[in-house]
């Protein structure tokens, strides 16, 4: 009779126990990382009918076993790698239409197109002021297109540099925070509310570490989980007891590389398979690529202009100078620095920079600019200047505040001179005509060569065909002869330039060789920038290869956003197979309170029905 | 049993949703720029082809303007040598008139006096200058005169080297004729003479009262006129041959440019009538999931439980 009420009771307790666990699933439907609990029931144990156990020969009553959680280790791997694989190629595509749009953004296509469009404008008006100011403006902005796009690529490596290293002080957040789970799990009993609690921390913390690296995870009978970066042999970065390994991500040889235990052993590792890190220094170098890319064209336009531009002859008459200044300095504020202060820094025109750069100090003496290898400083209180060097500072600054000035070539270099259009190389350096009472057809060629100095006297020189088909030249002003040579021999070197003739010339026909003077309207050089921008070099013309950079930064950016599509469907596909497990679904927790209410209240009904036993039994003894 | 997760279900339904609101938003960028490729990452191959293709159509446009300067200098240098042809047709008639017996040596003084101001008209015109300025005669040295008085008094052209030339179609193109070539030069050893010497030795020979040394003088500039008229003519052809040079490559350009556009237009530029038929479809399928979603997360069993 006592059976059925305990029976009763037992019934009670075991479904309240389920009750609440129902109620916990449904309280935590949006919880992330909460794995649905079950709760299996189970007949109670029997024996000598002692306090603990019931009689052998009586009914067994039900106890609530132990609280389950609801996964399949299978389908979290699975789920975990996908995250990461998805989260990798999201950082990747984010960094790459970044360095999309900071590329194209500059237009430096454009602006180099433009400038050489302009080169043709001006050889259409080579005496025209106009036309030199459009082409000069023209320079100055191709140039300036370089330097901004340097300046933002510098600034993009830096932010991924920052962002990598944030996501690295995440991973080790996680990783000490899943060694202190490891600890808690080995002190708590298994089975219990505490144990499931530390459970499901221990899986989110797994799939934020999952998110941002690819781990390997081996599972102790305890919980407690051994955590490996990357699969294999890989190194170690939660053991199952102690201490978790710390990362840091540093600059190596081919970009930004990966490296364990920064401050003790370090160690390089691979680039992990998967996860934020993996996707961040995979845009890392891409990164660095594209910045070496930009500055070898930057260099190669800023080379290829000058050499052009030191062959001509400008609008006053002279030999022509450089068009572009190709090194500048880049600053740096010391990582230490105090002030807010930003420093100006202006370089004077053709100032020879030191190849090791510059250090800037702030101290109680006022500011310090001194070569980067001590040969030379100067100290002041506002704008100082070395080597052509001006620095003016900005209010702000902390004594003990620094800064550096690294030399930078390439693109950030880049800089128009300050010329003005009778500065620019447009004629020729010679320009030569053949006499109007020639007979014969022959004309002749002239190729600048400033190497060229096979006679002293300065132009103008004749060139009159001999009787024995030799070409004679000489200078015009005195007559005397300065060089016989076989017009059939190829290339007659003169003084700075070098003659071919080309056609049938005859006995006494002749040409003459002149310097371009001032106000020359010779467009012969101007025309020759055509010939510049066909040049073929590594990659084809320049502006061939700037396309191939583009398309280069921009099918890579497709590819990434192809594979991030798909990597977001299997992401989404195998977190629902997780979930489909480990999920709570109201539905079926409603129709779960609904099958335990029913069962509770009939066990509440057994106890009823046992009163009732007892009530009638204790009638009788009346 | 499968179970459906309702959380996982509801961030699978607004994910789907979103990814279409995704597709219409890339759509709706598009159609107002009638671009289907702005960015190298939209399609690496037709952005970098349409790069080729557009400086190839800014070039020519620079080509054609190179063109359109080269055609006005040689248009100038026609004008300015049927001027000096049409002076030196008069100077011929004057020879002529000249020649003739009846002619007193007070109407012979007037004629020379005609001459000597069409000397002077000419001495103006074989110093016309392009719109830059620069001497249409003067070779690659534009900015003095191209013909002066030297040592000797004598009329000598100043300048040196050839006129600019344009690049056309890979070949250089000469957009002017230097002084010489157009009126000659002073040349002992074969006895020619240039314009400004036969003018000089026309009027010179009109004022010479001995007719046995006048009529063989004006034999004589009458033959050097014909060689000027000869030289002046070719001139005016060689000037209308790079003109017409220059109009058929202005006409190669336009079609250039035309198919280049063409082009252009097909590797970047949207279907319209596609994309809005496109974009009318993805609104319909996103109104239908969103009100798919409405109705399914209204559905609970919790709603009948009392």
């Amino acid at each position: 009779m006592s059976d059925l009420l305990s029976i009763g009771a037992a019934g009670i307790r075991a479904y309240q126990a389920a009750l609440s666990a129902v109620g916990d699933n449904v309280a935590n439907a949006d919880t992330i990382g909460y794995v649905r609990r079950t709760v299996t029931l189970a007949t109670g144990p029997t024996g000598a009918g002692s306090p603990y156990s019931r009689d052998l020969t009586g009914s067994a009553g039900v106890i609530a076993g132990a609280l389950g959680r609801a996964t399949d280790a299978l389908q979290l791997v699975a789920a975990r790698n996908a995250s990461g694989d998805a989260a990798r190629l999201v950082a990747r595509s984010n960094w790459q239409t970044r360095l999309q749009t900071v590329v194209t953004g500059s237009d430096i296509d454009t602006r180099i197109g433009g400038f050489f469009d302009a080169a043709t404008d001006l050889a259409a008006a080579p005496t025209s002021t106009a036309a030199g100011a459009i082409f000069l403006d023209r320079a100055g902005q191709a140039a300036s297109g370089f330097a901004a796009v340097g300046t933002a690529l510098s600034g993009l490596s830096a932010d991924i540099e920052a962002a990598a290293d944030s996501v690295t002080g995440e991973v080790n957040a996680i990783t000490a925070a899943l060694a202190g789970v490891n600890d808690e799990l080995r002190r708590t009993q298994a089975g219990g509310a505490a144990a499931n609690g530390l459970l499901d921390q221990r899986d989110k913390l797994l799939a934020e570490l999952g998110d941002r690296v690819r781990i390997d995870v081996t599972t102790s009978d305890r919980g407690t989980v051994t955590v490996r970066l990357g699969g294999g042999a890989a190194p170690t970065l939660v053991p199952e007891n102690g201490a978790a390994v710390r990362i840091a991500v540093r600059d190596g040889p081919s970009g930004a590389e990966l490296v364990l235990d920064p401050t003790h052993r370090v160690e390089v590792v691979r680039l992990p398979a998967s996860g934020t890190l993996a996707g961040l220094l995979e845009a890392s170098r891409q990164v660095t690529a594209a910045r070496g890319e930009i500055d070898a064209l930057a260099t190669r336009f800023g080379g290829a202009i000058n050499a052009w531009a030191v062959a001509g002859t400008d609008a006053l008459g002279d030999a022509g100078t450089l068009l572009f200044n190709t090194a500048g300095l880049s600053v740096r504020s010391g990582k230490a620095n105090a002030g807010s202060a930003g420093i100006d820094v202006t370089i004077a025109d053709g100032a020879a920079l030191a190849p090791g750069g510059y250090r800037l100090l702030k101290d109680a003496s006022g500011w310090t600019l001194s070569r980067a290898d001590g040969t030379a400083s100067v100290t002041g209180a506002g704008a100082i200047t070395l080597d052509g060097v001006t620095i003016r500072p900005g209010a702000g600054a902390k004594d003990g505040d620094g800064w550096f000035l690294d030399p930078a070539g390439g693109a950030i270099g880049l800089s128009l001179r300050p010329i003005g259009p009778d500065r620019l190389p447009v004629a020729d350096r010679f320009v030569t005509d053949k006499a109007a009472g020639n007979i014969g057809d022959g004309a002749i060629i002239l190729d600048t060569d400033p190497a060229a100095a096979a006679f002293a006297p300065q132009p103008p020189y004749r060139i009159t065909v001999n009787t024995t088909g030799d070409a004679e030249i000489t200078d015009i002003a005195t007559g005397a002869l300065l060089l016989t040579a076989p017009i059939a021999g190829g290339r007659i070197v003169g003084a700075g330039f070098e003659i071919t003739f080309t056609g049938k010339p005859v006995a006494g026909d002749s040409f003459r060789i002149l310097a371009s003077g001032a106000g020359s309207s010779s467009n012969g050089n101007a025309l020759k920038l055509g010939q510049v921008r066909a040049a073929v070099g590594p990659g084809g013309t320049m502006e061939a290869s700037l396309d191939a950079s583009f398309a280069r930064i921009g099918s890579g950016l497709a590819e990434t956003n192809r594979l991030k599509a798909t990597a977001l469907a299997v992401k989404a596909d195998t977190a629902l197979a997780a979930d489909a497990v480990s999920g709570v679904d109201l539905d079926r927790e409603a129709a779960e309170l609904t099958r335990l209410q029913t069962a509770y209240r009939a066990n509440a009904q057994v106890i009823a029905a046992a009163r009732d036993l007892f009530d009638v039994l204790i009638g009788i003894a009346k | 049993m499968t179970q459906v997760n309702t959380r996982a279900a509801h961030v699978a339904s607004v994910q789907r949703m979103s990814e279409l609101s995704a597709q219409v938003d890339a759509l709706q960028g598009q159609i107002p720029t009638t671009k289907r490729v702005s960015l190298p990452g939209d399609d690496p191959i037709a952005y970098t082809r349409a790069a080729v293709l557009r400086r190839a159509d800014i070039a020519s446009a620079a080509t054609q303007r190179g063109i359109d300067a080269a055609s006005r200098r040689l248009t100038a240098t026609d004008t300015a040598l049927e001027s000096i042809t049409n002076l030196v047709q008069r100077a011929r008639e004057l020879a002529l008139l000249g020649s003739t017996g009846t002619m007193s040596p007070q109407d012979r003084a007037n004629l020379a006096t005609e001459v000597t101001e069409i000397q002077k008209r000419f001495a103006g015109l074989a110093d016309s200058r392009g719109s830059d300025g620069e001497r249409l005669f003067g070779g690659a040295a534009a900015d003095r005169p191209a013909y002066a008085v030297d040592t000797n008094g004598i009329m000598t052209w100043q300048g040196a080297g050839t006129a600019p030339s344009l690049d056309v179609g890979g070949a250089a193109l000469a957009t002017g004729i230097e002084g010489p070539n157009a009126f000659g030069r002073n040349d002992a050893a074969t006895g020619a003479e240039d314009l400004f010497a036969t003018f000089a030795s026309l009027a010179k020979a009109l004022v010479t009262t001995d007719p046995a040394v006048r009529l063989p003088a004006l034999e004589a500039a009458l033959n050097q006129i014909d060689g000027h008229v000869t030289r002046l003519a070719d001139s005016r052809a060689t000037v209308g041959a790079r003109l017409a040079r220059l109009d058929m490559e202005g006409v190669r350009i336009d079609k250039t440019t035309l198919a280049t556009r063409g082009d252009l237009s097909k590797l970047e530029d949207l279907d319209m009538a596609e994309a809005i038929a496109r974009m009318q479809r993805l609104i319909t399928v996103l109104e239908a999931t969103q009100g798919a979603f409405v109705k399914v997360s209204n559905i609970s069993l919790w709603d009948l439980l009392r």
